[in-house]
């Protein structure tokens, strides 16, 4: 354990941090990544950002998520590191961003104790079936990751993967929801987002309802990817309550990312957009992306996070994310889509498609 | 014509023989994301466009086809001289409202328009008709032809407009390519720029009043039945657009409809060795800046790229330099118009995708910071043509000779359009063979890129023998004719 991860951990172990020690420690965490690893010492050149010049965390260079594909963004020697994370690559589908762990020990810190504070309030176990494959099946799936940390250590004995190679296990996931029911012990279902938009079409071509128990909730993550057809969000929480009987506020999203090592939650999707906050060892910011100022509060940007649990890659990162800043967090208003081509210049993206032809 | 106030709408379109209480009217926000406009735009049922176009078609019978071509041009330099003069009311509402509709800089469409008005005075429609016809009279009559016979041109009794709305006063080349030919016309205006055409049509009306049921401006939904309507009745359909547009209207035009599309392209610069000398090398970058901030590269002849060979006293490299420095000037005179977050994000992605390829290759430079209005691109190694976010993002490319330059675009053969040039006189005509085989469709000087010349032929095609039927009257007809005389011997 390196000085700086020992650090982070006791960071997190604390109930809250102040501003100047949040900074403090972004700048600590710049610093060493500077030092340690040379491409991003390189970009931040570029940019003439240095340690020396760089006085607030909000002036860290925020790196953009592409950098992860196109860097390697690591402290440590990739090699030594024990793991590997990697983007599922939805916009450039050939080349995967890749978040270098030395250990998982920082990660799953972070992990565990933002989930116990959001999503497990008062409560230490539950039922939990997970929409998601294992993580043995999907090493390099941060989300696998997480999913089997909630798991593990969230969950009862019942606990278990309604996903396996074949797809989702319909009716195995069908009887554990009624055996919830009928004991009237709560049950939680986590995964992926599209992974609920195929259960919800499954149930409803068998015409199946729930009413689970009180206290049961729904976590999603991730949208939908192309995996599945696109719903507007209010119909799929009206979707997910209706069928599994879960009122909307016990409908979580997690909003999280490969290049990120803490996740933001938002408290059930009652009201739309939700939103999401983080936990003090994580802050953002909703900047110009030409300029990568803060824009001003009530306007549109792209969210910034300054993830101090990412200590080996990058303690910044730019998002393609678009979002608005609100009092207690921010919400997410989707990706910042390539401009729409308004006239006869060919744009990137056709130009893109053209050349394959 | 007073300035519009904040809640100012402009009802956009116009429809002969239709009353505005009787029309659904589309509102449209445009203009910048902090300061909007609001546009209505008529959106027509099936049964009003079909009265409109049996009345559009049936007035252009009567009016149009009955005028000669001279006189078709002596109404429309009339019309192009109310638009020169700044003091014209229709003038004044489009140097008011374009640059708000747009977002582009007021001085900016002001200039651009006024150079753009030029090609279309009295003696450029003149040289327009000519260029297709070199009897223009062959638009008004049966005219003999030189192996014997006869031939008339015919313009479409009805011709459909689908408008892009990237550049401003777009409309205004097929407009009048379709009144020079005598075809009645409606226009459908693109959502981004309703404006112009609306404009122009009821300064027509205003000039010549027999045209006032000889054309409409009006506005579909992409996915509108309507439109179908339009097209059934067309014998023309022009469109400008992104391919997947073109395509879509391509599926509800007849097969026996003639189909003109102008899809998206890409244009891009060159310059020789010969250009840079210490002498020009300021004024051909200023000329290459200039091609990029008109617009902000949103024409289809906007440059993507310029292609730079070494060997000059001045090194490619310094011209990207003296054009990022050209940028930067420029905005002071032509601001870039504002980005919506959509657009600043694709460009912020483009030009970090470049910064981590100049991370590792020292033949690679990104010229300026995040708080310019511009990003010059440089590679000293010569590479192929890549497309650019627009909105003042150009990559320089050197090359070793201009000949490579041919190869280097190659891929984009679909694509091409506009080169703009500074070379010297003894290699022009040899690298615009080699341009011209890979694809380009047209050369002109640095500087001139975004002023195509009048009577050019937009993307290789003719502006308007592309619109006209021939009719011929054979040699026979002639020759047995002469046996059915009635003064026989």
């Amino acid at each position: 354990m390196t000085a700086i991860a020992s650090e982070i951990l006791d960071l997190i172990a604390q109930p809250c941090v102040s501003d100047d020690d949040f900074n403090a420690m972004a700048l600590k965490v710049f610093a060493h990544q500077f030092t340690h690893n040379v491409p991003f010492q390189r970009y931040c050149q570029q940019r003439g950002k240095t340690p020396r010049l760089v006085k607030t965390w909000q002036d860290i260079p925020a790196v953009p998520i592409n950098a992860f594909k196109d860097l390697t963004l690591s402290c440590e020697p990739p090699d030594r590191c024990e793991r590997v994370f990697m983007t599922s690559g939805t916009t450039r589908g050939d080349i995967k961003g890749r978040h270098y762990h030395p250990n998982l020990a920082v990660y799953d810190a972070s992990m565990l104790s933002h989930f116990s504070q959001r999503v497990m309030p008062g409560r230490s176990k539950i039922t939990l079936g997970v929409l998601f494959p294992t993580e043995q099946q999907l090493p390099n799936s941060s989300l696998a990751h997480y999913l089997a940390l909630a798991k593990t250590h969230f969950g009862d004995t019942q606990s278990d993967y309604f996903f396996n190679t074949e797809g989702l296990r319909v009716q195995a996931l069908c009887h554990a929801l009624e055996q919830a029911q009928q004991r009237q012990e709560p049950f939680a279902l986590l995964g992926a987002s599209y992974s609920f938009v195929h259960l919800i079409d499954a149930l409803e071509a068998q015409e199946r309802r729930f009413t689970l128990p009180t206290g049961s909730f729904l976590l999603d993550t991730g949208g939908f990817k192309g995996q599945s057809r696109e719903i507007p969000m209010a119909d799929f929480y009206q979707a997910l309550s209706t069928t599994f009987g879960v009122p909307r506020q016990s409908c979580l999203n997690m909003y999280g990312m490969t290049e990120l090592s803490t996740q933001f939650y938002d408290a059930g999707n009652q009201i739309l957009p939700s939103i999401k906050r983080g936990a003090h060892w994580i802050r953002s910011r909703v900047v110009d992306p030409l300029t990568g100022q803060a824009v001003t509060p009530g306007q549109r940007g792209i969210l910034a996070h300054t993830d101090l649990a990412n200590y080996n890659s990058v303690v910044t990162i730019l998002t393609e994310d678009v979002g608005l800043e609100v009092e207690d967090g921010f919400v997410l208003l989707g990706r910042a889509q390539g401009a729409q081509a308004k006239g006869c210049s060919l744009a990137v993206d056709a130009f893109l498609k053209a050349a394959q032809r | 014509m007073t300035a519009p106030k904040n809640d100012y709408v402009f009802k956009a379109g116009y429809l002969p023989g239709l009353r505005e209480e009787d029309v659904r009217w589309h509102k449209l926000r445009l203009g910048a994301p902090d300061a909007p406009i609001w546009v209505e735009v008529p959106e027509l049922t099936d049964v009003q466009l079909d009265a409109l176009t049996q009345r559009i078609k049936q007035a252009s019978r009567t009016h149009l086809k009955t005028m000669s071509v001279a006189d078709i041009i002596g109404v429309l330099a009339k019309a192009t001289a109310r638009l020169l003069d700044a003091q014209d009311p229709y003038r004044q509402t489009l140097d008011t409202l374009l640059p708000k509709v747009t977002g582009f800089d007021p001085d900016m469409v002001r200039l651009n328009l006024t150079s753009y008005l030029q090609t279309f005075r009295h003696l450029e429609l003149e040289r327009f008709v000519t260029e297709d016809f070199a009897n223009p009279r062959v638009l008004d009559a049966f005219v003999p032809r030189i192996t014997g016979g006869w031939t008339q041109a015919y313009g479409p009794e009805l011709l459909v407009h689908v408008w892009a709305g990237n550049v401003p006063a777009l409309p205004m080349w097929s407009f009048v390519a379709g009144l020079l030919v005598k075809a009645g016309s409606i226009g459908k205006v693109a959502s981004a720029e309703p404006l112009f055409a609306s404009v122009y049509a009821r300064l027509l009306a205003d000039i010549e009043p027999r045209w006032a049921d000889c054309f409409a401006v009006l506005w579909w939904p992409n996915d509108a039945p309507t439109q179908r309507t339009a097209y059934q009745s067309a014998q023309v359909v022009l469109a400008y657009g992104g391919n997947a547009a073109l395509q879509a209207v391509q599926d509800q035009i007849p097969v026996t409809t003639r189909f003109l599309p102008h899809g998206h392209k890409i244009s891009l610069g060159v310059v020789s060795a010969q250009a840079l000398t210490v002498f020009h090398a300021a004024h051909v970058a200023m000329q290459a800046a200039l091609d990029v901030v008109r617009f902000d590269q949103q024409g289809c002849y906007s440059p993507h790229m310029f292609y730079v060979q070494s060997g000059g006293s001045v090194s490619p490299y310094e011209f990207a330099q003296q054009l990022a420095h050209a940028l930067a000037s420029l905005q002071h005179k032509m601001p870039r118009r504002a980005l919506s977050l959509e657009e600043a994000s694709q460009i912020s992605r483009w030009r970090d995708a470049h910064r981590f390829i100049a991370l590792d290759n020292p033949n690679y430079h990104v010229l300026g910071d995040s708080t310019q209005t511009h990003a010059v691109v440089f590679s000293q190694d010569a590479t192929n043509l890549m497309p650019s976010p627009l909105n003042r993002c150009i990559v320089v490319s050197a090359v070793d000779h201009v000949s490579q330059v041919a190869t280097l675009i190659e891929s984009a053969r679909h694509d091409l359009q506009t080169v703009g040039l500074a070379v010297a006189p003894e290699e022009l005509l040899s690298i615009s063979e080699q341009l011209g085989l890979a694809g380009v469709t047209r050369i002109c000087a640095l500087g001139q890129m975004t002023s195509p010349a009048p009577g050019w032929h937009h993307d290789g095609r003719f502006s308007l023998l592309d619109l006209v039927r021939m009719v011929d009257v054979e040699a026979s007809t002639e020759r047995e004719a002469d046996r059915f005389k009635p003064y026989a011997l």
